[in-house]
């Protein structure tokens, strides 16, 4: 919004005179349009920032790992770039996030710390359930490419749907679906591809997020 | 139907663009007088007064915590004040047949 402006302050305005239900619709609309847009911290370059970070992420990794035989597991070279890009796309999200937030208190800001808690607990628990496979056996393939390439996306893909659908937000419900599917079947690439699997998966569904809510953006504005 | 079935404490652009934008909030959630006074552009003067009027009809609640400079006001839209916008906009929409 640009400038103050001083509204309603005059007796016509304030009895509501000179405002047709047609005007009153389209102020309704747009100004619900306009709220919803501006506390919402999703945006489309968000989105185009993941699918390229997501890419080199994991593509990092893949050309860690693509010439490894027999199978050993991503370099620590490999997983600084991807846990850069962890870091960068979390700092974003937190960012956007509180800029979009700023001012709102209340029962949902208590239900995102809960929220936040739990997944960290699950993650962790990732992480618990790799360093067992590990203890037990299992071959550096499974623990250190398969399973943990995608035991994470899982996870985050799952929660991220079960929350949208109690929000009913089917935007991001179909985002997590997407997660999942190319998380599952990433899975059947092997220790090696599926590093590359995850990330041109990724890459794509961010690409379609993006998308997705550019037309979205676009068609609210066209609107409104 | 008229224009005049129109609740008229909702029907003022500038108390319709409070609450329109309260309600963009899940349920429970309160947003500060001066990010409601940044999207919605009113004055502090003007903004005070229309909350004020829909605060009397129990439309929302305003609360304020902590004292001098560091002091902030709340605001949220009721219950009764979720019902009064729903109720207007499908007042507007019988007016408009149906399309809003």
């Amino acid at each position: 919004m640009n400038g103050t402006r001083d509204r309603g302050d005059t007796k016509t305005s304030d009895e509501g005179e000179g405002l047709d239900p047609r005007g009153a619709a389209n102020l309704l609309v747009q100004t619900q349009r306009q709220a919803q847009r501006e506390l919402d911290f999703r945006s489309p370059w968000l989105s185009l920032l993941a699918a390229a970070g997501v890419l080199v992420g994991f593509g990092a990794v893949w050309l860690s790992v693509r010439g490894q035989h027999p199978y050993k597991g991503p370099t620590p070279a490999g997983l600084i770039v991807l846990y850069a890009f962890v870091v960068i796309r979390i700092g974003s999200v937190v960012y956007a996030h509180r800029r979009a937030q700023a001012g709102v208190s209340g029962r949902s800001a208590q239900r995102r710390q809960a929220e936040g808690a739990a997944l960290a607990v699950v993650l962790v628990a990732v992480y618990v359930v790799m360093a067992a496979l590990a203890s037990d056996g299992a071959s550096d393939g499974v623990v250190y490419g398969v399973y943990v390439a995608t035991a994470t996306m899982l996870v985050l893909g799952t929660f991220g749907a079960a929350r949208s659908a109690v929000r009913e937000d089917w935007h991001e419900l179909g985002l997590s679906l997407a997660v999942v599917l190319v998380a599952a079947g990433s899975a059947f690439a092997g220790p090696r591809g599926v590093w590359l699997s995850n990330g041109v998966g990724l890459c794509v569904v961010l690409l379609g997020n993006s998308a997705a809510q550019a037309w979205l953006l676009r068609a609210s504005r066209s609107d409104a | 139907m008229t224009a005049d079935t129109l609740d008229p404490l909702i029907h003022v652009p500038a108390r319709l663009q409070i609450v329109a934008t309260l309600a963009a909030l899940p349920d429970g959630d309160a947003l500060s007088f001066t990010r409601l006074q940044e999207m919605i552009g009113l004055t502090p003067g003007n903004l005070i007064t229309h909350l004020r009027k829909l605060e009397d009809a129990d439309y929302l609640i305003t609360e304020k915590t902590g004292n001098g400079p560091a002091s902030r006001t709340s605001v949220a839209l009721t219950h009764r004040g979720r019902a009064a916008l729903e109720t207007y906009t499908e007042t507007l929409r019988g007016l408009l047949g149906g399309g809003l």
